[in-house]
C-alpha cells in the first residue's frame, strides 16, 4: 500500500530494527531511517531542511566524485574564505627568485663568496661568511635533478672540513623589501602568522636551522629543519607567529631577512622555535655545514607567505620574476661584441648619455662596466671606463671617461667582447 | 677606497668611484653602497679628490 500522505510526528522507527524505509526506492519517492529516526538515505525526492540544523560530518563515501559543483557553492563563499585567512592568489609568495631560476650575475658558474662581504650568487639570494674560502654556490651545483617542477636549485659545497669559532657566520640568506612584507604588520599587536616551505637535500641527516631577522638585526626567530635522508629532496615547512615586538620596516629598506644556515658561532646561535632580542641566526648544537669537506646543501621553492598553511609553490612568469628582480640588479650582457648599449656624446676625453632601467629600480643603483667602448664612427674606438653618474631609480646620466674624445661628436657606446656588461645595483 | 667623482655642469659632485672595482656610486642614501661609503667615512678616512672636469 501506498503512503499518500505523512505526519512528521508520528514516524517512529519500531527499536527492534536498524532501518525503515518509507516509499518505494525504484519509482515513488522515499526516505530511510536508521533506528534513532535519523534520515540515512532518499531517492526519488528532494529533501528540504529548513528551521533546522544538520549535525554529524559528510564523509568522502557519501558524496559522489564530482559532486560539489560550482554552482552548489554559495558566489562568493569561497574568495570570502581566503580572504578571511589571508589568502591571496598574487604574490602570495613574498621571495623573489625562490625557485632560483635566474642568476644575472653568475649565468650558472661556480663562484667562492669572499668572507666579510654580502655576496649575490642567484638573483636576490646572498651569502655572508666570516672565513673565506670555505664553501662555493652556484646554480644547479652537483647537477642533480631538482624536484619534480623545478629545474633549478642553489647549491653550497663545504670546500674543507672547518670549525667554527664563537664569531663566525656561515649562511646563504634572502632579503625582502619592507614594501612587500607591509601587510604582516610586524611589531604590532595585529602581527600576521607567515608560513616558509622549501626544499632541501643536503648531504648531512640531522637537525638543520635558520632565521627571521628584521633589518637591524635585533630581532630573530630561529627555526630547525630536519634533513631525514642524505642527498634526497625533502619538503620542509615551518610556521611562525609573527613578532608583536620590535621594528619591521614597511619602506624600501629590508623588511625581513630569512636565513640557511651553514654553520655559525655561538655568538649567533639561540634556542629555536621563540622571537628572541638579539641577532641570532642558528639554532645552539644545529649542523655546520662547513664543518665536513664536500658536504652539500641545496634549496629551492622557497617560498614565505602569510597564514599557518602552505600553498603550493607559486608560478610566476619567467619575464615578470626577472622584471622582480630587476628592481634589484640587472645586467645588460649581449654577449657579443658590437652591440650597442646606448648612444652618447662626446665632450672632451668623455662619453656622456643617459641610460634607461629595465624597470623602476629599489633606489639609484651602482653602476659597474666592463669591456665597454665608445664608437663616434671618425676616430678609433674609444675604450671606456665610468667617471661618473647622476642617477634615479629610473635613468641616469653615465659620463664614461674616453681618452681622445672630440667635443660634439655622438658616439656608440656598444659591447667590446663577449664578456662586456653594464650592470646596476640597488639591492638590499 | 675611494675617490670622488668630477662634478657635473653646474659644479656638484653626485657620485663616487670605488676604486676596487671601478664601481659608480650615487649619492643616494638608499644605497647600499653609499651607506657603506658613508659608514668608511665616519670611521676617518677620506676619498681622493675628484679630477677636474
Amino acid at each position: 500500500m501506498a503512503i499518500t500522505r505523512v505526519v512528521p510526528a508520528l514516524i517512529q522507527v519500531a527499536n527492534n530494527v536498524t532501518s525503515t524505509t518509507i516509499g518505494n526506492t525504484t519509482s515513488i519517492p522515499s526516505l530511510t531511517f536508521d533506528a534513532s529516526g535519523v534520515i540515512i538515505a532518499a531517492s526519488n525526492t528532494t529533501v528540504t531542511v529548513s528551521n533546522t540544523n544538520i549535525t554529524g560530518t559528510i564523509t568522502n563515501s557519501q558524496l559522489g566524485t564530482g559532486a560539489v559543483s560550482n554552482t552548489k557553492i554559495a558566489s562568493g563563499a569561497v574568495e570570502q574564505y581566503f580572504a578571511d585567512i589571508g589568502y591571496n592568489t598574487q604574490f602570495r609568495n613574498r621571495i623573489i627568485n625562490g625557485d632560483m631560476r635566474i642568476d644575472q650575475r653568475n649565468a650558472g658558474a661556480s663562484v667562492t663568496p669572499p668572507a666579510n662581504t654580502v655576496y649575490y650568487t642567484t638573483d636576490r639570494w646572498k651569502y655572508y661568511l666570516t672565513q673565506s674560502s670555505k664553501l662555493t654556490a652556484q646554480q644547479n651545483a652537483g647537477s642533480v635533478t631538482p624536484p619534480t617542477g623545478f629545474t633549478n636549485y642553489l647549491g653550497t659545497t663545504s670546500s674543507s672540513a672547518y670549525s667554527v669559532i664563537s664569531s663566525d657566520i656561515f649562511t646563504v640568506y634572502h632579503a625582502v623589501e619592507g614594501y612587500n612584507v607591509a601587510d604582516f604588520g610586524w611589531g604590532s599587536a595585529n602581527a600576521s602568522t607567515i608560513t616558509i616551505s622549501f626544499w632541501v637535500r643536503s648531504s648531512l641527516t640531522g637537525t638543520h636551522s635558520g632565521a627571521i631577522q628584521n633589518s637591524a638585526n635585533n630581532r630573530s626567530y630561529v627555526f630547525t629543519l630536519t634533513v631525514n635522508s642524505a642527498n634526497t629532496w625533502e619538503y620542509k615547512t615551518v610556521t611562525i607567529a609573527g613578532d608583536t615586538s620590535g621594528t619591521w620596516l614597511t619602506t624600501n629598506g629590508i623588511g625581513l631577512s630569512l636565513y640557511f644556515n651553514l654553520g655559525s658561532g655561538s655568538t649567533y646561535s639561540t634556542t629555536a622555535d621563540s622571537w628572541q632580542a638579539g641577532n641570532f641566526i642558528a639554532a645552539t648544537g644545529a649542523t655546520s655545514v662547513v664543518g665536513t669537506n664536500g658536504a652539500t646543501f641545496y634549496i629551492t621553492g622557497v617560498q614565505l607567505e602569510v597564514g599557518s598553511v602552505a600553498t603550493p609553490f607559486e608560478r610566476r612568469p619567467f619575464g615578470t620574476e626577472l622584471m622582480l628582480c630587476q628592481r634589484y640588479y640587472w645586467k645588460n650582457i649581449p654577449g657579443a661584441s658590437g652591440v650597442n648599449l646606448t648612444l652618447g656624446i662626446c665632450v672632451t676625453n668623455q662619453v656622456r648619455s643617459t641610460v634607461w632601467y629595465p624597470t623602476i629600480m629599489r633606489s639609484a643603483p651602482t653602476f659597474s662596466i666592463s669591456s665597454l667602448v665608445a664608437d663616434d664612427e671618425q676616430s678609433a674606438l674609444y675604450t671606456l671606463s665610468i667617471a661618473a653618474t647622476g642617477a634615479g631609480t629610473q635613468t641616469a646620466r653615465l659620463a664614461f671617461t674616453a681618452t681622445g674624445a672630440v667635443v660634439g661628436r655622438p658616439a656608440v657606446v656598444q659591447t667590446n667582447a663577449s664578456t662586456s656588461f653594464l650592470d646596476a645595483s640597488a639591492e638590499l | 677606497m675611494y675617490k670622488l667623482s668630477e662634478p657635473n655642469r653646474i659644479g656638484v659632485i653626485t657620485s663616487v668611484l670605488r676604486l676596487s672595482d671601478g664601481a659608480c656610486i650615487p649619492f643616494d642614501p638608499d644605497n647600499t653602497d653609499y651607506q657603506k661609503y658613508l659608514k668608511w667615512l665616519a670611521e676617518g678616512n677620506e676619498p681622493e679628490p675628484a679630477d677636474e672636469a
